[in-house]
């Protein structure tokens, strides 16, 4: 073995730099930003050099890949990082891996790679291990150390989120793995290249356990040359300014991260203790494929508090949370660590300077054994956001409440949403086997701003650059043709401001005698994405509704017209299609579609903010003239009442009916309403005869089980003795949990 | 304050500053002052006297009364100490059935009532729905916001709490 870098241990390096973050309060014990005082147009001038060589080395990246995902929806990210794995400068993209990716790199020298296999000039490490440091199996990080003269200056990494990852379903987000064994291909914090290139076994292997693996060998490809291209740049940088200086200038760029983070806070916000909770429903029973593991249906609660101290740091406690279970939507710390720094990234980190010193700025609680911090290792992460969107979602709406008292209205947004995707495989039109996720989902309608309405199938919380890409692109990857996509009406939360729609998207299956349609993190039977300020969460995602064995062909022979949504009534395909029509509640696992069928699929829409009783007329009227919103909808919810017809294009507001409406909805309201006090002591006498669905008891019972803070705030609440607790299960109810 | 910047600001709370300005606003360094020059709009546009402290929802605030400082709607109704939670002081409609879900969720799928309902957090004198919480049934009330008012004003603000 060739040791190259005998000089610096790097575990004992990587120990240091924490022992004089823990002593000094500061990154690797950096006090003073000495470089930044000298030359402070320097200093910007490097960092963004920095900056713009991981963006162009993304770019570079995306046109290498083969997968549309990567290609058209720009699911990846490139970083820069010290020798120790602490991320210097990001790239735009999906920056949820930015620290997840620092863990890697992290883990690997906590487990002396140095030693054995060795950390040498040319190495190619990768990693999609969730409890090394990724999100999800279909994340897929690369890794390359950059040597400068026998010495380790740093680390380049690239990660790109794979389409298709070789689990027990097809697609990336393997919704059905209920352990870790069946998520697919693993490679754990593995050497996969030396001297600049991939090794052929890996490649080979790739080759025989993804049911696509061009996406996978290709962006494989991708990534390292984005690397590469980054060391290039910072070799370069390195012969412009020496070495000693760029080292040392690159860690005050953490620190500087760390402290504007701080600063951000102490700027947009106010200290305090903020308080939320969401709620991640699961409905599998009678599906196909589960194994008697686990409960089939589910409920769990996911209660959040945020303490902003007087320092300016973030504090996120998860206290309360639901135990891991036999699912595929657990999640690891590095994945909620994921989630905290993309959602900081949109909101305090904008400008683009942003690195791991704003993560050293804020501190994550996730209680051990919970599906946030698992104690099993067994335990499958496959589905990961389904618990991570709702959670940074109502992050975000904390954040917001800070951001409205300290009157930065135009920051104030209520967030995230949890959307469901697609994951598909099988034999394609080409004839050959396929697998494939569809990330048209990049793009679900967000929370409203405090100002406007959120934003129309425009964002998702784990990439900022939202985008749901061309339907001819994904046409040309799968056996299915689309025969809509459209705004689904009224799938915002209503409010003064209403949540961004989401929308549906409407397929036959083409040429292929076998589809398996498999989607995942389909919250059902709760509103997963809530409201602000008196707005609503949006609706729960709309079932699946599928026609097998449909006469759509014999349609299109006679020239009648097709159909392209379900409808505003969900009744369009019923009413113009024959075959078995099916409703499909929670993710859709069935039996194989084959060509002929009918497949749709719909996406969230983000909460509302405000009375929906202050909303501007006009903003009801255009939203029901474009089709965003229904005249049910406007009348029941907004009191607005209309003239003419929306058929003659004559609608028009009445504003005297208007007026008078919302004052009957009001005093409405007033009447039906009950002093909290009353609702308090009926509700009281349920939860003490534990009267509510199972799911909800079972709820309680196991957060109660593990955490004593919960169990205590839960009992003074409802004025309970300390020793109350929901009566256990019968036997055979329980599973796990 | 600048004039300009004023108007700016009034038409920011009324949700009327055009797209272009909100987008400057959003993408520009953020003002260090924002919160008295925002706090002095909302003092001018309620109708009640008591000094604004923090505003804390859309039409909440934490106001000094006297020696206490009590969270107060726009209308003028006072929901008590700002260190309990308001909501249980506030009017409530619980919407757990399919049929009281449908009417605000018209052509939607809609929660499973036994999973979830949606509780509206009402002020008992305009009936104006403060805050709408979606969660399942026999979950405490959720105490979204309580501030550390005192730090904020003399560690953040540097100035004495309830002082000019
Ligand atoms: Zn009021």
């Amino acid at each position: 073995m060739t040791k190259t870098d005998t000089m610096v241990n790097l575990r004992k390096r990587l120990e240091e730099s924490e022992s004089l973050l823990a002593m000094t309060g500061c990154y690797d014990g950096i006090t003073n930003l000495e470089c930044r005082e000298q030359d402070p147009l320097k200093f910007e001038t490097i960092h963004m050099k920095l900056r713009a060589s991981c963006v162009s080395a993304r770019e570079i990246a995306r046109r290498i890949s083969a997968s549309p995902g990567v290609r058209e929806v720009g699911e990846m990210v490139a970083a820069l990082y010290t020798p120790e794995g602490d991320a210097i400068a990001i790239s735009n993209g999906i920056m949820v891996h930015v620290h997840t990716m620092s863990r890697f790199i992290k883990w690997m020298i906590k487990n002396d790679y140095q030693d054995d296999p060795g950390i040498n000039p040319g190495d190619i490490f990768a990693n999609n291990d969730a409890f090394i440091g990724t999100v999800q199996v279909p994340d897929v990080m690369d890794v390359v150390p950059i040597y400068h003269e026998g010495t380790l200056v740093g680390w380049a990494g690239a990660v790109c989120h794979e389409l298709e990852a070789g689990g027990i379903t097809p697609g990336g987000d393997v919704a059905l793995a209920q352990e870790r064994f069946g998520e697919g291909l693993f490679v754990c914090a593995e050497k996969i290249g030396l001297n600049d290139k991939i090794r052929r076994d890996y490649i080979i292997r790739c080759e025989r356990n993804l049911r696509m693996p061009i996406y996978w060998i290709l962006d494989e490809q991708a990534k390292v040359a984005a690397c590469f291209n980054m060391r290039d740049r910072v070799l370069e940088l390195i012969d412009e300014i020496g070495i000693d200086f760029y080292q040392k200038i690159s860690k005050e760029f953490i620190e500087e991260g760390r402290r504007t983070q701080l600063a951000r806070v102490r700027q947009l916000t106010i200290p305090g203790k903020y308080r939320a909770n969401t709620f991640y429903g699961h409905v599998t029973k009678g599906k196909p494929g589960f194994q008697p593991l686990g409960d089939p249906d589910w409920l769990y609660s996911i209660p959040l508090q945020m303490d902003i101290q007087l320092d300016g740091k973030i504090v996120l406690d998860f206290e309360g949370a639901q135990p891991w279970g036999y699912h595929s939507m657990n999640c690891t710390p590095a994945g909620m660590d994921g989630g905290m720094f993309v959602t900081l990234t949109q909101h305090m980190n904008f400008e683009g300077l942003v690195n791991d010193g704003a993560w050293l700025a804020t501190q994550l609680k996730l209680p051990e054994g919970t599906w946030t911090n698992p104690d099993s290792e067994f335990c499958a992460t496959a589905t990961s956001w389904a618990l991570l969107l709702p959670a940074y979602g109502a992050f975000q709406r904390m954040l917001s409440r800070g951001f409205l008292a300290r009157g930065f209205l135009e920051e104030v947004f209520v967030g995230q949403v949890n959307s469901p995707m697609i994951e598909m495989g099988g034999i394609s039109q080409y004839g050959k086997p396929f697998g494939i996720a569809h990330f048209e989902c990049a793009a679900a309608g967000s929370g409203a701003l405090a100002i406007k309405d959120g934003l129309d199938t425009a964002y998702v919380g784990w990439n900022p650059e939202s985008d749901m890409g061309n339907i001819e692109i994904w046409e040309l990857d799968m056996p299915m043709v689309y025969l809509g996509r459209s705004i689904l009406p009224n799938s915002g939360g209503a409010g003064k401001y209403r949540g961004g729609n989401a929308f549906m998207s409407t397929w036959v299956i083409n040429k292929s005698p076998e589809v398996r349609i498999v989607t995942s993190e389909h919250s059902s039977r709760v509103f997963d994405n809530a409201g602000m300020c008196g707005g609503y969460p949006a609706p729960t995602c709309q079932m699946h509704r599928v026609v097998r064995n449909s006469n759509i062909s014999q349609r299109a022979d006679a020239r009648k017209p097709l159909v392209h949504s379900t409808g505003l009534d969900q009744n369009e395909l019923t009413m113009n299609l024959e075959g078995d029509h099916q409703i499909i509640e929670g993710p859709h696992i069935t039996a194989p579609m084959k060509a002929g069928d009918i497949f749709t699929h719909s996406y969230n829409g983000g909460g509302g903010y405000g009375d929906p009783l202050e909303r501007d007329p006009i903003l009801v009227l255009d939203d029901i003239i474009q089709g965003q919103s229904s005249r049910v909808h406007g009348e029941n919810i907004h009191g607005v009442r209309f003239k003419g017809s929306i058929e003659d294009t004559t609608l028009e507001i009445d504003l005297p009916g208007t007026m008078a409406a919302r004052k009957q909805l009001k005093d409405e309201r007033l009447q039906k309403a009950i002093p909290v006090s009353d609702w308090f002591e009926n509700e009281r006498g349920k939860v003490i005869e534990g009267s509510f669905a199972p799911e909800v008891v079972k709820m309680y019972r196991a957060a109660m089980n593990l955490s004593d803070d919960f169990s205590d705030e839960f009992r003074t609440f409802w004025q309970l003795s300390d020793s109350f607790a929901f009566s256990e299960p019968k036997q055979g109810e329980d599973k796990h949990g | 304050m600048d004039r300009n910047q004023l108007e700016e600001y009034k038409l920011l709370v009324d949700g009327q500053l055009p797209w272009p300005q909100t987008k400057n606003l959003m993408s520009s360094y953020k003002d260090r002052d924002r919160f008295f020059k925002i706090l002095a709009i909302y003092q001018d546009k309620v109708q009640w006297q008591e000094k604004i402290l923090l505003p804390i929802g859309e039409n909440l605030f934490i106001v000094q009364k006297g020696k206490e400082n009590i969270v107060k709607c726009t209308c003028g109704y006072e929901f008590g100490d700002y260190r309990q939670n308001w909501k249980l002081q506030a009017v409530m409609v619980v919407r757990k059935t399919r049929e009281d879900l449908e009417r605000i969720y018209p052509h939607s799928d809609v929660c499973d009532p036994s999973w979830m309902e949606i509780r509206e957090f009402i002020c008992p004198d305009c009936g104006t729905l403060l805050e709408v919480e979606a969660c399942s049934p026999g979950y405490p009330i959720t105490f979204d916001f309580c501030p550390d008012l005192e730090g904020f004003y003399k560690e953040w603000l540097k100035v004495p709490l309830g002082s000019e």
